[in-house]
């Protein structure tokens, strides 16, 4: 029977794999016609893009995957060393990368770079915070991250981010952990609090339903929001802001990189240059599907003086201070908090 | 009472009428809005999101996909569905009722299960996803629905015609080709349509076998992620549009016939 | 006698396609999938460990048999409602409408139908969101103080399912009703009887056959769905289907999607054969 399944399929596939394609596996902020066009008509070639959420379902793919299937690959910054592990990655040429202009803070040589080598570079980051309606709720109401879970006046009035990393790395420093120390004995603190915030909350929403709960006034409050959900709403819709409380806010960071098994290094190779090159970080911090700071300081010369406000470029020295990292949790403690996140769903 | 009843029937009637048309017409109302939201109030009427679906080539490219897959994968559906039933409606074979129910089984398993199953299979065997591996999926949905039409449509006549045929010198392929399918050309036109519509529209399937290249029911899913957006509305009423066209077109032509 | 197993030769030739179409793409994949729901997740490898070990974490997860007895409630209700809704509309359609209308009726009534089926739970997100507009036509009208908060909740999911049930099921209860011979409803009202308890008494026992099969139809596409829950629950609860592809996206865990996926099917199957069984009964 496999036989037929294969003979047949072999047969019908024929066309695959035409020579002047990128498949790049990416955040869904890549898929924006004006960032990627660019860069096809550049090199005449096609760039296949499948977009993802979350470093599971990535991983998930590129083990459903042929070696060889893909060849750039975006991935958030905390992740890149478990891809480096499982040999995903190749080495990139940091000679012909503009090392030198990535903001100082979002180098993360301890994530990007093993033994000599650098794998990923950043491309783009922001934080996993608070976005609310400034019409509708006090900002000093907010500053304790715990009235979230505590506090029964924001009943039916906040919607939650629906990814488990950012907000129980946001729930965590709320209760005064550190994200980076994070363990099984953590959890049921964590659990409790994520599990009452939950009956706060109108909804748990992805990465775009988020911006359509504050934007048709569903919630007040984002759990897990931040400019990536606002920045990109800020002329239409002014009363839409976001904050960082006193506890902190998780920073994430997105990396991008290439596949080891890439048949198409070159090519990929010059994807990379455009995307970290000012022109495509502009482009990618401004992209359709969220809003957030381009690693690349000289993006800042391309960038008008509007999209820098929305993106609050001048403020960054002092919430890149107030931010800690994803929690990177190894895969049993994985598997622990994606188990407490569905139990949350569940409540 | 008697006077009663049809002024309750008619009030409910118009009643779930209304539920059944709110969301089309909401769907449809707020495709003109000329605002980036698609609630109240109403701004427009505005056609720039017409446009932007139009001018949208990833939109564009899902369209001509869904189609190629409708059509082909139908295609092959009806080819086997027609087969199996012209098969097991002449010769009594043996074991005719096991494979008549080995061929509908898949009418009583959720789409969501074929498509896990096609896609752990293809995975283990290191065929990667594709639209190909779409409308295998979809075929194998729509073979029973095919065979299940052209079985109820076959009857004896149809056999002694067939009989005259071949006395008369035809060929098999012959009496299949030009005495049988003509004969049952309204049983397999109404399979086709309908293996056309349901593929046409099968979203879990298609989305768990795809990676690129996608149809159009996965390429709205990946719109309608980013929120409430009238452009959304544009591409949900061009689809219906055309869907209502098809319709009509095909209920027209079969009160002609009839006519 | 060589032409009867001619004949039997030709319909072999012509059942064998869809037969090894079917076993290749149906029945295998289907067996592969049951055996790997015997497999396990253990880091980022899958290792063919041969054991209960998925059924076992299921049914000792509060929150995912939650999620199956979610799906029974929802679909249990859905198949209720949508029943009670569209066999009056069926009725009025067969018995009140003039027969050359009935036909543009029928029509009219499951014209949604033909809008995209991701589409249809999108324009119920647009009809019930807090700003949407029967909050603002019932607030308009005075009717409400209050925007109702129906958004992402379960009822947004069964409001959605029961629009597309009430459409599939006016269809088949139509048709049902149609196939009443008129003769026993015409005898019944001769002998005096008003046209309810001829309703209750002769066209209700001899249609429920009929809409058996159109709720068990609706209780299994119901069950096995995924986007309506998704897109209209606003993940506030969730259905089989949605952990499912929880297990899929987020864990890469083929094996427990594998697993979960045989337990729905094992519901469907009980559905069918209470069905089977009640239909049998009913006809003895």
């Amino acid at each position: 029977m496999r036989t037929i399944l294969l003979a047949t399929v072999a047969a019908l596939a024929v066309t695959g794999a035409r020579a002047a394609e990128l498949n790049a596996l990416v955040w869904c902020d890549h898929t924006d016609p004006a960032l990627i066009e660019p860069f096809e008509k550049a090199h005449g070639v096609k760039v296949n893009l499948k977009e993802y959420e979350g470093t599971g379902t990535a991983l998930s793919l590129v083990e459903q995957s042929r070696p060889g299937d893909w060849d750039v690959f975006v991935i958030d910054g905390i992740d890149v060393p478990r891809a480096i592990d499982a040999g995903l990655l190749a080495p990139l040429p940091e000679a012909e990368l503009p090392m030198a202009d990535i903001f100082p803070e979002l180098v993360m040589a301890e994530n990007h770079t093993r033994d000599g080598k650098t794998y990923a570079v950043t491309e783009k980051f922001g934080y996993n915070t608070i976005s609310y309606n400034k019409a509708k709720v006090d900002a000093a109401a907010l500053a304790d991250v715990t009235a979230l879970w505590t506090d029964e006046a924001f009943e039916g009035r906040i919607a939650i981010y629906d990814y488990y990393l950012p907000v129980i790395g946001l729930v965590a420093m709320g209760l005064g952990k550190e994200t980076a120390e994070l363990t099984a004995d953590d959890l049921p603190a964590i659990r409790e609090a994520l599990i009452a915030m939950k009956r706060n909350a109108r909804s748990v929403v992805d990465v775009v339903s988020s911006q359509t709960v504050l934007a048709t006034g569903e919630v007040d409050v984002l759990v897990g929001g931040g400019e990536w959900v606002t920045a990109i709403l800020a002329a239409e819709q002014p009363e839409l802001d976001w904050m960082i409380p006193e506890q902190g806010a998780v920073r994430w960071s997105q990396s991008i990189g290439i596949f080891a098994d890439s048949e198409k290094k070159d090519l990929a190779l010059e994807f990379v240059k455009y995307i970290l090159s000012p022109e495509g970080q502009a482009r990618l911090a401004t992209s359709s599907c969220y809003w957030a700071m381009p690693a690349n300081a000289k993006a800042g010369a391309v960038l008008s003086d509007q999209q820098k406000a929305a993106l609050r470029w001048d403020d960054q020295a002092e919430y890149l201070k107030r931010a800690q990292l994803y929690p990177a949790p190894d895969g049993d403690l994985d598997a622990a908090m994606q188990d407490v996140w569905t139990e949350m769903l569940q409540q | 009472m008697n006077r009663l009843l049809p002024v309750a029937a008619w009030g409910y009637a118009l009643a779930l009428y209304g539920f059944i048309f709110l969301p089309v017409a909401v769907l449809v109302l707020f495709s003109f809005q000329d605002g980036r939201l698609p609630i109240p109030p109403f701004d427009g009427p505005s056609l720039k999101w017409y446009s932007q679906v139009w001018g949208d080539r990833k939109l564009m490219a899902a369209l001509g996909n869904s189609l190629a897959v409708a059509m082909l994968s139908s295609g092959v559906a009806v080819a086997l569905g027609f087969l199996a039933a012209w098969g097991l409606a002449r010769g009594r074979l043996w074991g005719t009722r096991a494979m008549q129910g080995l061929i509908t089984a898949p009418l009583t398993v959720s789409y969501l299960l074929i498509g896990l199953g096609l896609m752990i299979s293809f995975n283990l065997s290191g065929i990667g996803p594709s639209l190909v591996t779409v409308g295998i999926g979809h075929a194998v949905i729509n073979t029973p629905l095919c065979f299940a039409i052209c079985f109820a449509s076959m009857g004896d006549h149809q056999v002694n015609i067939e009989r005259a045929a071949r006395d008369l010198g035809a060929r098999e392929w012959q009496v299949l080709g030009l005495v049988t399918a003509p004969m049952l050309m309204p049983a397999i036109l109404a399979a086709f349509a309908l293996s056309v519509t349901f593929s046409w529209d099968e979203f879990i399937i298609a989305f768990l076998l795809s990676r690129f290249d996608v149809t159009l029911p996965v390429e709205i899913w990946s719109l309608l992620r980013s929120g409430l957006n009238p452009k959304t509305n544009a591409a949900g009423s061009v689809v219906f549009l055309i869907s209502v066209a098809v319709v009509l077109v095909a209920e027209i032509v079969v009160a002609r016939r009839r006519a | 006698m060589s032409a009867e197993r001619a004949e039997r030769r030709r319909a072999w030739a012509a059942v064998a396609p869809a037969l090894v179409w079917t076993c290749a793409f149906f029945v295998v994949p289907f067996a592969i999938m049951a055996a790997m729901s015997l497999w396990q997740r253990q880091g980022r490898e899958v290792v063919r460990v041969w054991d209960l070990s998925n059924y076992h974490a299921f049914f000792s997860k509060p929150h995912l048999v939650g999620a199956l007895w979610n799906s029974l409630e929802i679909t249990l209700a859905v198949t209720a409602i949508s029943v009670a809704l569209a066999y009056p509309l069926a009725w009025i359609i067969a018995e009140l409408v003039p027969r050359r209308f009935q036909r543009l009726a029928l029509m009219l009534a499951v014209l949604p139908f033909w809008t995209s089926y991701v589409v249809r739970s999108y324009a119920w997100t647009l009809v019930l969101a807090k700003n949407g507009v029967l909050n603002q036509v019932l607030l308009g009208m005075g009717a409400i103080a209050e925007p109702l908060e129906i958004s992402a909740t379960r009822t947004a999911t069964v409001i959605g399912f029961v629009h597309f049930f009430v459409m599939l099921l006016t269809l088949t209860i139509y048709a049902n009703l149609l196939q009443l011979p008129p003769n026993y409803r015409r005898a019944a009202a001769d002998l005096g009887a008003g046209p309810l308890r001829v309703f209750w008494h002769i066209t209700l026992p001899l249609t429920l056959p009929g809409v058996m099969v159109g709720a068990f139809l609706t209780f299994v596409l119901c069950i096995g769905d995924y986007i309506t829950p998704q897109i209209l629950g606003g993940n506030s609860e969730l259905v089989l289907p949605q952990v499912i592809m929880l297990q899929l996206g987020r864990g890469a865990d083929l094996p427990m999607a594998a697993a979960l996926s045989i337990v729905l099917m094992a519901v469907v199957t009980l559905a069918w054969l209470g069905c089977a069984r009640w239909l049998r009964l009913e006809r003895a």
